[in-house]
């Protein structure tokens, strides 16, 4: 039995994949692309400074309805601020911070669960005691608190999010790391005199990649919603910067009467994280494949 | 067996502890209820008096020991803004949590577990592919853009539905969807791949062989076997979604449920209201947890053999 | 006043069948009742109903007319003594019989406060007050350590309206004692002598007035008058649309368009008596040169600002002054103004240079107050003031870090002493909290606005106190917010210009129900 990487993508083009996918599948992909080019370019194609207010045409319907203000497509905000502009720069934000958390995440939780799993005894006692508690205790509302407690920053919100999903890494790590350690190879390994950080690196590492991508995509979609959760209760980031969710929230009273300032940050996230899960799910899939063909 | 539901619950308390601990020290250094809107005015004399009507005064180490201590007699403290213990407080808002809590599980499973098994059986059909695809979007809707587009079309626009508090069953309803979407979206998956691990065993083809009709086949013996799994996602993952993905839909419903009375008490700085309703809430997940766990051991004898 | 009673009494009988009962939607409900502990915006909505003091004015009324309550005459017996004459037969909701005993022991629970929250309430506005004495079953006399200009509004403060002695005492520990407890179970459970009984308090969620036919004066026209609690301003319209409520509160003026567009429904409001404020701290590092404050207030248009956020509804003061203050409305003095330019030239002359200046504030609690905040940050900008907003519950007014927020300051009774004065007295609660300063010329000004006896000296006084806050401002008022009420077209109720800020007041000749 030879054990060599097993990344998902390996050894199959971008074509390859495009030509398996379903309907659904592509549809998301495009989705995906979009949003992401639309938020790396917001500055360039936004047509107005997201913050520049103008308390004389306030609440201005998009194109197409009475008093419509000429040039602000998607109409105005409650303090005339282009909803165009402030939803593609709230879209890179939340998809920035939402990277980032995730990130975090995975970094942390992958770390723990690697220690976890490679070493026994009471370093593998605590994390794994973390990684109960964590599960323990209701997310959104440690998430809530800690905001609610520390304040609302940029700071405190890659934390919160950084923190949301890092136990679903550990686990997966650690669970792994016990698979692959109790292979043959390794023992080999560890028999010719390599230590733990070189097993980690040379041998874990590139084992469990594939099922880090999969859940890596999957939290990605976790931790915009629960941002925008946080965001539409006013426990986001400080106005006037927005996010896709701290724009629903804050246009939340104006719903019945300038429902265009709920309506596009909020189909902007039903976007994110529709593309994002059907595309982790995708991953998932064909992971399984080919563990299952392993 | 017995050893097993003891390491458990030892888990459980030790988990329990650690919470309590994390919150008191969180609360504390993050600010008095003094520095809130309670504070608004007051001169430093005013201040010192108010330090002592909380009882805040001594060091943040004797105060959790009696904190502790109160926890073991049972005394769990009066709230600084109502003035009255906050295990009544508590008391009051829990239900309705588990109301919705309840009637979101109902309608998760009578949702979930048919869409479940018609898309395992429609696996390679367009049918399959489509209640996936609005699983997909169940998944992807934040309960925020539901509640408050269900509100503007049902009760603002339409006048159908009543949007305050949780008087009549007609209450339950825009908040149980609100809550539910995510819960179907989620069983939903685990029902499809439970039934598909299932419907590829041996005993399924065995019954088939039997000449068993189909639907009996699937019901009987895919469900059944199905269920196990099922039941086990449901108690962790809804546990844990439920009792804090709630606080928006409290909010936009005026639902007098717990998760709005603690960010309210984090906002204050209500700390015995605030431990208190995170010890209620923890524990209330641990020990579903707990009781999960315990089942599940009981139902597949494997599991305890690998844990215990 | 007759028309709208006879209306009233037309409407009782028209609908004897019919209860007379309404549910109000609320942004927030108390989380507990006790008249003499309260001052928040929230509280001063519930205790009107269910409460009296000895003298009442004429709610109707902007200028304060006075007229009995629980007392039936009054009269200065030497210079710092008043005595009342109480009302006969006057019932508590729990049966009890109002007497001397209950009043002295109401007033001195205040005037000479044990209970830490009470001490904090007697200090900023009663200070004056020494104590009341018992001189026989209906009559009392009040003690005032100087004289008191304000004898007549210092009585009929919400913080003095009477509780029952014997019913509080019993409620904890020992039956013939005051103590903390009995307080504390007091504002669960409180007790009153107005045409509504409290028949249910549900902290912070619910208040259920009960018409209490015992009542010592015009019987309340509602049977039954339930608050709850609607957080969402979205819910509460929608609440009013469905009729799951006949009243809401906190409409902002950009919803009222939206309701008045439902021809069930209407609207009423007023420019509330309180100023949204931006306090500034001058003792901040950053901010003790006057100029520099000065051009943050010189920055900000506040007529824009009502233009825009209150549809030109607010009022912008010239000064901090309020008509319903009478012969101490001053509305000549013009100490706070908008002036790009001056605010420029300012900042050129001062040591400023560019250094980011936080303003901080609520995020909900007040109407429009995250977008009055995000709009002066530009127009900071503007002038070249480098501002940055802080979102955030956390009240920062007594941290030294803290440099301009956003707060208010209600009229807690008509008198600039029950407004500017409550807050901004010497060692009063801006200079306690550290981020406001005053010297013995400031305190002589002071004295002279709050004791003379003569009005003249007292407008003398406080125009003095205006022009040491205009060259040297911690406060700039923004504008009295305009206040609306959202309701069913059958309910006949509106804010009343002669209460303080968002009392419902639901007692005969305020509101009525059209036939429905």
């Amino acid at each position: 039995m030879t054990v060599s990487t097993h990344i998902p993508t390996r050894g199959a083009s971008l074509m390859t994949l495009w030509r398996e996918a379903d309907g659904i599948q592509k549809a998301a992909a495009l989705i995906g692309v979009t949003l992401v080019l639309l938020a790396l370019f917001a500055p360039l194609i936004a047509p107005f400074d997201p913050l520049k207010q103008s308390l004389i045409s306030r609440l201005r319907p998009p194109m197409g309805f009475e008093r419509y203000k000429d040039g602000f497509f998607l109409g105005t905000d409650e303090l005339g601020r282009d909803v165009l502009s402030r939803s593609l720069f709230g879209l890179r934000l939340t998809l920035g911070l939402a990277l980032l958390g995730a990130i975090i995440g995975l970094l942390v939780g992958g770390t723990l669960g690697l220690v976890a799993g490679l070493r026994r005894g009471w370093a593998e006692d605590t994390i794994m005691g973390a990684v109960d508690l964590q599960i323990a205790v209701p997310f959104t509302l440690v998430a809530l608190l800690i905001l609610a407690l520390f304040g609302s920053s940029l700071t405190v919100m890659i934390c919160v999010l950084g923190i949301a999903g890092w136990e679903q890494y550990a686990r997966i790590v650690r669970a792994e790391v016990r698979k692959i350690t109790e292979l043959p190879f390794i023992e080999a390994a560890r028999a010719s005199g390599g230590g733990p950080r070189y097993i980690a690196l040379t041998h874990v590492l590139p084992n469990i990649v594939s099922p880090l991508v999969v859940q890596f995509t999957l939290s990605l979609s976790n931790i915009v919603i629960l941002e925008s959760t946080l965001s539409f209760l006013g426990l986001g980031v400080q106005p006037p910067t927005a996010t896709l969710g701290s724009m629903v929230g804050y246009g939340r009273d104006y719903m019945p009467t300038a429902p265009w300032m709920v309506s596009v940050p909020a189909v902007l996230i039903i976007l994110i994280t529709f593309s994002v899960q059907i595309l982790g799910d995708w991953l998932r899939d064909r992971a399984d494949v080919r563990l299952r063909a392993r | 067996m017995t050893l097993y539901i003891l390491r458990t619950l030892v888990k459980m308390v030790v988990t329990l502890f650690v919470i309590v601990t994390l919150v008191f020290f969180a609360t504390r250094l993050s600010g008095s209820p003094l520095d809130t809107f309670l504070g608004e005015g007051l001169t430093p004399e005013d201040r010192e008096a108010m330090i002592r009507y909380f009882g805040l005064e001594g060091s943040i180490w004797q105060q959790y020991v009696s904190y502790l201590r109160g926890l073991l007699e049972g005394n769990f403290g009066l709230s600084f803004l109502e003035r009255r213990p906050v295990a009544q407080i508590v008391a009051e808002r829990i239900g309705p949590s588990l109301q919705l809590l309840g009637s979101s599980l109902v309608l998760t499973i009578c949702v979930a577990v048919p869409l479940g098994v018609i898309a395992a059986l429609n696996r390679s059909s367009w049918v399959g592919s489509a209640v996936m695809a609005l699983a997909f979007v169940g998944y992807a809707v934040p309960n925020f853009v539901i509640a408050t587009f269900m509100v503007l079309l049902f009760a603002f626009t339409l006048n159908w539905l009543p949007v305050v508090g949780n008087g009549t069953a007609l209450h339950f309803i825009m908040p149980t969807i609100a809550m539910s979407g995510v819960l179907i979206a989620a069983l939903t998956r685990f029902t499809r791949n439970a039934m598909l691990d299932v419907l590829g065993q041996d005993f399924m083809r065995t019954a088939r062989a039997k000449g068993l009709p189909e639907t009996v086949v699937i019901l009987k013996h895919g469900l059944r076997n199905a269920g196990v799994t099922v039941l086990s996602v449901l108690g962790l993952q809804i546990a844990g979604m439920a009792a804090a993905g709630n606080v928006v839909v409290e909010a936009i419903f005026s639902w007098p449920g717990i998760g709005e009375l603690l960010v309210k008490a984090a906002i204050v700085r209500d700390y015995p209201v605030l431990q208190f309703g995170v010890i209620t809430v923890s524990c209330a997940v641990v020990v579903i947890n707990a009781v999960t766990d315990i089942l599940y051991a009981v139902a597949d004898p494997r599991i305890r053999m690998a844990k215990g | 006043m007759k028309t709208f009673l006879m209306t009233t009494a037309a409407a009782l009988m028209a609908s004897t069948t019919f209860a007379q009962s309404i549910t109000v939607g609320a942004a927030n409900v108390s989380d507990y009742l006790d008249p003499g502990r309260d001052h928040s915006n929230v509280g001063s909505q519930f205790y009107y109903n269910a409460f009296d003091t000895l003298i009442d004015r004429d709610h109707s009324k902007l200028e304060p007319e006075w007229v009995p309550a629980l007392a039936t005459e009054w009269a200065m017996v030497d210079d710092t003594t008043m005595e009342f004459k109480l009302r006969e037969g006057v019932t508590f909701h729990n049966g009890e019989a109002m007497t001397a005993d209950d009043v002295v022991f109401s007033l001195n629970r205040m005037y000479q406060a044990s209970f830490a929250p009470y001490q904090v309430r007697a200090k900023d506005r009663l200070a004056n007050f020494a104590e009341a004495v018992k001189i026989d079953d209906y009559t009392v006399q009040i003690k005032v350590h100087r004289a008191e200009p304000l004898w007549e509004t210092l009585v009929s403060l919400q913080q003095v309206m009477i509780i029952p002695e014997e019913y509080t005492k019993a409620l904890s520990g020992d039956p013939l004692v005051a103590e903390d407890g009995d307080y504390e179970a007091f504002s669960l459970a409180p007790v009153g002598t107005g045409p509504y009984a409290i028949s249910e308090f549900t902290p912070g969620q619910k208040v259920v007035y009960t018409r209490f036919d015992d009542f010592w004066g015009d019987l309340a026209p509602l049977e039954q008058a339930t608050v709850i609690r609607i957080p969402e301003t979205a819910s509460r319209i929608t609440a009013l649309k469905t009729g799951e409520a006949d009243i809401v509160t906190n409409i902002a003026p950009d919803q009222l368009a939206l309701i008045n567009a439902d021809a069930n429904l209407k609207t009423e409001g007023s420019a509330t008596a309180l100023f949204h404020v931006m306090i500034m701290n001058v003792n901040h590092p950053n901010l003790t040169d006057p100029k520099i404050r000065q051009a943050m207030s010189y920055a900000i248009d506040r007529d824009l600002l009502n233009e825009a956020l209150w549809l030109g509804k607010a009022v912008v003061p010239s000064t901090h002054t309020m008509e319903e203050m009478g012969a101490l409305h001053m509305p000549e003095l013009t100490t706070f103004e908008y002036d790009p330019e001056m605010a420029r030239k300012l900042l050129a002359e001062s040591a400023y240079d560019g250094e980011e200046i936080v303003f901080d504030a609520f995020p909900v609690y007040y109407t429009n107050g995250v977008l009055a905040a995000q709009a002066i940050i530009e127009m900071w900008a503007e002038v070249g003031i480098n501002g940055k907003l802080n979102v955030t519950d956390k009240w920062t007014g007594n941290d030294p870090e803290m440099m301009a927020r956003s707060w208010s300051n209600p009229m807690y009774f008509a008198d600039p002493f029950g407004s500017f004065g409550v807050m901004w007295a010497p060692d009063g609660p801006s200079e306690g909290a550290g981020r406001f300063n005053t010297d013995d010329a400031y305190a002589e000004a002071w004295e002279r606005f709050r004791f003379s006896k003569d009005v003249d000296a007292r407008r003398a006084a406080y125009g003095e106190l205006m022009e040491r806050i205009k060259q040297d401002p911690p406060v700039l008022p923004l504008y009295r917010p305009f206040e609306s009420w959202g309701m069913n077209k059958s309910i006949n109720w509106k804010p009343q210009s002669g209460h303080i800020p968002y009392v419902l007041d639901f007692r005969a000749g305020a509101i009525a129900l059209a036939d429905s």
